[in-house]
């Protein structure tokens, strides 16, 4: 943590500062000091730091001012208040304006090491409260969503999870848009280790190539115009936690050079820097695209693959876990019903079967969608056929419509079979039928393998 | 190797300064440590005067910066000097200090008033430990947050005391990979 720790020492007296500055840098941490508030102020600007060692009693601004004044634009830095002896009430006055603690100079050296082991202790608790915060508000956005699932592929997900989460490893998730891979990553994260530190999330595909760069490696001041303040990237934010690359295909060759760097080497430069930052974080990539394929087409550079795909986890499809979707609908009715005011008792069981027989192409997140449209225009007790409406609906598989049950059967093994590349095997557990069930109707309808 | 004959120093590693009257046991046993768990040759110079003009009134201690100024300010001799001194010293936001050392520097100076005993066994290994750590900073190395490594910080004597003689693993690798650097060593 220390690493990651930013101290700014603010004390009119010269000699304070560098004694201060000189006993940080030496228990590793990163240290900028300054002669007046004023100054203290606008060095702000380049170096946000998380503690503030402040005097009270200082020519121009006082230590009082300065708290006041810092607090509007950093409300949670840590804020401590050094006093001489004497002025012991000026510093309680402080606390009550919100500074974190006070001391007085000099100090004994147990006391100044145990002061610090206490401000990083609750530097971490409130970093760690954040994070939960953060949970719980996730858990109305979906969090738990991919964890509601009872199919053979999910058990074997979560127990996938469960072993690789206690490593530091580089893991890739690979699935189909909407299968809750960034739910994945949280899990991972929230049962590592590291789950103290942060979580910190980016979106390749969503960032030009010079705004992704900014965003994960920060930026000194005046590194490009525009940038009228020093940023800490995110690479550098998820020191001692995780750092969650979404859709880390679209990333270009160049700055996955940048990346692999700052992996191997656990320590960044800032966009205008020229002082290695170390940051110790966890990588987990996510993508939906097909990196081999991506290598071949010199899109993705094979070092890049290699160093971020460590561990595999391939999130399945929902039309693949069939066995999922009742359950995943019940979950989101219950969710829906509650946030509408409503009482809707469940599906029937035509429009269960038809949930089942889609082809969910948007996953997890269409059928929440689905499920929290049919709520809305739900006028009986239950939600039928009718309320269900597919933003891609499929004629083969999508509805029945005027279809037979004959025509809609032949319908389905065809499509399963074909989605199955001809495998009898893997379609009939698709279908949740046995074997030579699924070959009887084959010959039956005179279907072919695909 | 440990060498008292003054004017020799342009051939060690480190000279050790005694300031005023020091124990001149303690010094050697410094020196020796120096030789034998960092690889530095260490060569006593003839003592310095007392140090008065560090000496804080109000405080009654020594000033360890002021100090280390004198010592900086030695243009023969060694690469490194190691201050050694009977009185108490402090800086100016620590009450008292064992030793005290410019990070990546040249000079540092340890003291051994807090570290007497009645067993002056006992307080020759306190004052090597000290002698180790400060001329680890000496090497740019900071506090190391392994335990029981002597690049850990110590502020208590009974800490000092539980503190063994040697340095971690990963402190050990950056001593020798800062001498490789600075001396030219394979």
């Amino acid at each position: 943590m220390k690493f990651s720790t930013r101290i700014m020492i603010v004390d009119d007296e010269e000699m304070i500062c560098e004694s201060l500055q000189a006993w940080f840098v030496k228990d590793g941490y990163q240290v900028e000091t300054a002669l007046s508030g004023e100054a203290a102020l606008k060095l702000v600007e380049d170096f946000p730091a998380d503690i503030y060692l402040v005097d009270i009693k200082m020519p121009g601004m006082d230590g009082i001012e300065f708290l006041s004044r810092l607090k509007e634009h950093q409300p949670n830095a840590a804020v401590v208040m050094m006093t001489a002896h004497g002025t012991v009430q000026t510093a309680v006055d402080a606390m009550k304006r919100g500074a974190t603690d006070y001391f007085c100079k000099p100090f004994d050296p147990d006391e100044l090491s145990l002061f610090m082991e206490r401000l990083l202790a609750n530097k971490a608790l409130r970093e760690e409260n954040i994070a939960l915060k953060e949970l719980l508000s996730e858990h109305h956005d979906g969090f738990f969503d991919v964890f509601i699932a009872h199919s053979n592929p999910m058990r074997a997900i979560f127990a996938r999870i469960e072993e690789v989460a206690p490593s530091s490893a580089p893991i890739l998730i690979t699935g189909e848009t909407g299968v809750g891979k960034d739910m994945v990553a949280k899990a991972i994260h929230f049962r590592s280790d590291r789950s103290c530190g942060p979580f910190l999330a980016v979106n390749c595909g969503s960032l030009s190539e010079s705004l992704l760069e900014s965003e994960l490696f920060g930026h000194e001041r005046g590194a490009f115009t525009g940038a009228i303040k020093a940023r800490r990237g995110r690479l550098e934010m998820a020191h001692n936690g995780t750092l969650f690359l979404d859709e880390v295909g679209e990333i270009s060759p160049k700055m996955q050079v940048s990346l692999l760097r700052a992996l191997e080497e656990k320590s960044l430069l800032r966009l205008g820097g020229s002082q290695p930052i170390a940051s110790d974080f966890r990588l987990i990539s996510a993508t939906h695209r097909d990196l081999p394929s991506l290598i071949k087409e010199n899109q993705c550079r094979d070092d890049f693959y290699y160093r971020i795909n460590v561990i595999t986890i391939d999130v399945p499809p929902l039309r693949e876990r069939l066995d999922d979707i009742p359950v995943l609908a019940d979950h989101f009715l219950r969710r829906y019903n509650e946030e509408t005011g409503k009482s809707l008792g469940g599906f029937t069981q035509k429009a269960l079967d038809l949930l089942a027989s889609y082809h969910w192409p948007g996953n997890i997140r269409e059928l929440r969608n689905v499920v929290e449209r049919a709520v809305v225009i739900a006028r009986g007790r239950m939600i039928g056929v009718e309320e269900l409406t597919f933003v891609n609906p499929r004629a083969d598989a999508g509805s029945m419509g005027s279809m037979t049950l004959r025509e809609y059967e032949i319908n389905q093994i065809k499509a399963t079979l074909e989605s199955c590349n001809g495998n009898i095997l893997r379609a009939s557990k698709r279908l949740g039928i046995d074997r030579s069930t699924l070959m009887r109707k084959m010959k039956r309808y005179q279907l072919g393998r695909c | 190797m440990t060498r008292d004959r003054p004017g020799r120093s342009e051939e060690s590693h480190i000279d050790i300064v005694p300031i005023g009257w020091v124990d001149a046991l303690a010094v050697s046993v410094v020196a020796a440590n120096l030789q034998t768990l960092i690889g530095l040759n260490a060569a006593a110079l003839p003592s310095h005067p007392d140090p008065e003009y560090a000496y804080l009134p109000l405080r009654s201690q020594y000033a360890a910066g002021e100090i280390i100024k004198v010592l900086e300010s030695i243009d023969d001799g060694a690469r490194f000097k190691l201050g050694i001194v009977q009185c108490d010293l402090c800086t100016p936001i620590l009450k008292f200090v064992f030793g005290e050392s410019q990070l990546g520097g040249k000079a540092a100076v340890i003291s051994l008033h807090r570290l007497r005993d009645k067993d002056s066994a006992r307080t020759y290994l306190r004052a090597a430990k000290i002698g180790l750590h400060e001329t680890g900073h000496l090497l740019g190395i900071g506090h190391c947050r392994i335990p029981d490594c002597l690049m850990a910080f110590v502020s208590s004597i009974e800490k000092l005391d539980g503190l063994p003689s040697r340095f971690c693993t990963a402190c050990k690798y950056e001593i020798s990979r800062s001498l490789n650097h600075i001396f030219g060593r394979t």
